[in-house]
């Protein structure tokens, strides 16, 4: 089932509270796992890591090995990394870092590490968030809650076409570029099929999950120069099966559905001040008055709210 | 009758649901109130109950209804009377997807607009919508009425079996075997009746009654050119 959400604020705040909420309220269409991409403060330069390692007991050699490749590419390290080890047997991590010369030269580098230890998100304010559990454990694993920003997304996983893996969790970082993530609800019917021509064309997949397919496949059309809205367009002729996916960037969150209009996406908005999520009842946490609600019930449906103000607040 | 107020909030949808059912056997009539679009509002109502529900609901309220009078002040989530075997439900605003499924009686009247698959699988009943019915409605539906008085979305009545649906206004696309058949007299003045009791019977409309074409029932399949319709 699985369900998704995001959140636009008019101004910069507390967006993490809020995806918490949302996500909390949509707990029970998937309790396996919950991911959040938040977009904070962008930097003018530097990027936010964020992500994880499969063994903890290799943790220190394991971020060694990545610490090295950053440097290799002519970045390193703005501050020690933020681990986060209460996890049976991974642990999560968190880091600041200079721009490598060649984002995409050092991504592919850094990926050659992902069978011990995985980039999840990598930009300028996107940092994804994600792990086994519930919203609430997850939020309060992380601090999700605290994090502020202006958008972001939010997943609750329940996992039916591979396992509950943490890093198997939504969002997905279209790699490798920065701030652009996705999240998705529904079945990718060709996900093999597609998985083997975008494998083909150097592509790697971390994960089984067939949503990943379209963080890769954003990837892909972004390679190609579409600009989200055609790549939106495009997904829903191009990638069979029944889905509403989310993609987010630094300027906002897009969406699509699929050609059966199996998944509903539901939408308040007050005048830029943003909550979408797969119910409304969702939705109502963040906006608890009577509103208009839109309902994106009908097929073949995309569309892009923007972010109104960037600007942090003091 | 005393009217009697049920405030749902983030509580228990279970609990909320058992003082709702103890409300409907004194006999009470009940007003619903805070509802934030929550699931499962109103589910098995006995016949003879009364609710009002302020505010909008979320899915499958009057799920499974043996004969209630519901009213929805706004809109309400998918599925909002599956099942449904007797009774009235009322929508003020929207209904969302697989509005009236498969329901076997009753009636639902929607004031707004109906999401896709309106009255999928129903087998018996009348859907009425005053506002368009959304893609693929009808889909399968194997008796009844679904009635869509501002037109109809894509796909309307795929596959239908042995409903069926009137639409005054627009379509935008028909569904795989779907035969629109002129409305007799007869059979105008029988939707009339079901419309009189919610005031919206008006002469001058021009109905598109689709019923199935048949070719899908019992189908051959050496013979696939029914689905090249697609």
């Amino acid at each position: 089932m699985c369900g998704i959400a995001g959140r636009i604020l008019n101004a910069p705040g507390k967006v993490g509270r809020d995806l918490v909420e949302l996500m909390d309220a949509q707990e029970h269409r998937g309790a396996d796992s919950t991911g959040f991409a938040i977009y904070g403060t962008p930097r003018d330069t530097g990027y936010v890591l964020r992500g994880m390692g499969f063994d903890k007991a290799k943790m220190d050699a394991d971020v060694a090995d990545l610490v090295n490749v950053i440097r290799d590419h002519g970045a390193d390290l703005l501050g020690d990394p933020q681990l986060l080890t209460d996890s049976a047997a991974h642990f999560c991590f968190r880091m600041e870092i200079s721009d490598p010369r060649d984002l995409k030269a050092w991504v592919a580098d850094a990926d050659t590490l992902t069978d011990r230890i995985e980039i999840q998100s990598c930009g300028r304010s996107l940092e994804i968030i994600k792990d086994v559990g519930g919203a609430i454990a997850v939020a309060d694993k992380h601090g999700v809650r605290d994090m502020e920003g202006t958008h972001g997304l939010g997943h609750a996983r329940l996992a039916t076409e591979s396992s509950v893996l943490p890093n198997a969790s939504h969002p997905f970082w279209a790699r490798p570029f920065s701030d652009v993530a996705i999240v998705h609800n529904g079945q990718i019917t060709d996900y093999f099929t597609w998985r083997e021509k975008l494998e083909r064309r150097g592509y790697r997949f971390l994960t089984g999950n067939d949503s990943e397919l379209i963080a890769v496949w954003v990837s892909d059309q972004m390679k190609d120069g579409l600009t989200m809205e055609q790549a939106l367009k495009k997904s829903i002729t191009s990638i069979d099966g029944v889905f509403t996916f989310m993609i987010a960037n630094t300027d906002g969150i897009g969406f699509a559905k699929d050609r059966f209009a199996m998944k509903p996406l539901v939408v308040i908005d007050h005048g830029g001040d943003l909550a979408m999520a797969t119910e409304e009842q969702a939705v109502r946490r963040v906006f608890a008055e009577e509103s208009d609600v839109i309902n994106y019930d009908g097929p073949s449906l995309t569309g892009i709210w923007g972010v109104g103000n960037l600007a942090m607040a003091a | 009758m005393s009217e009697y107020v049920v405030d749902v909030g983030q509580r228990h949808i279970r609990e909320v649901n058992e003082e709702i059912q103890e409300a409907c056997k004194r006999g009470d009539k009940i007003r619903v109130v805070n509802t934030l679009s929550r699931h499962n509002l109103g589910v098995g109502l006995p016949p003879g109950a009364d609710l009002y529900f302020e505010g909008s609901v979320g899915y499958y309220c009057g799920g499974l209804n043996t004969g209630a009078r519901v009213e929805v002040e706004r809109n309400a989530g998918w599925a909002v009377g599956e099942g449904m075997s007797d009774g009235h439900i009322t929508i003020g605003g929207y209904a969302g997807m697989s509005c009236g499924a498969a329901m076997m009686g009753g009636t639902i009247h929607v004031k707004g607009d109906a999401g896709p698959r309106c009255g999928v699988a129903m087998k018996a009943g009348n859907i009425v919508v005053e506002g368009k019915i959304g893609y693929q409605s009808g889909f399968m539906a194997h008796s009844g009425r679904i009635i869509a008085l501002g037109g109809a979305g894509e796909s309307c009545a795929d596959a239908l079996w042995a409903a069926e649906v009137w639409v005054a206004g627009d379509v935008d696309s028909y569904g795989v075997d779907v035969q629109i058949k002129e409305p007799t007299a007869e059979e105008v003045a029988e939707v009339d009746e079901i419309l009189a009791p919610l005031g919206l019977v008006d002469s001058s409309r021009n109905w598109r009654k689709m019923v199935s074409g048949e070719r899908l029932w019992y189908f051959e399949s050496r013979d696939a050119s029914a689905w090249l319709m697609i």
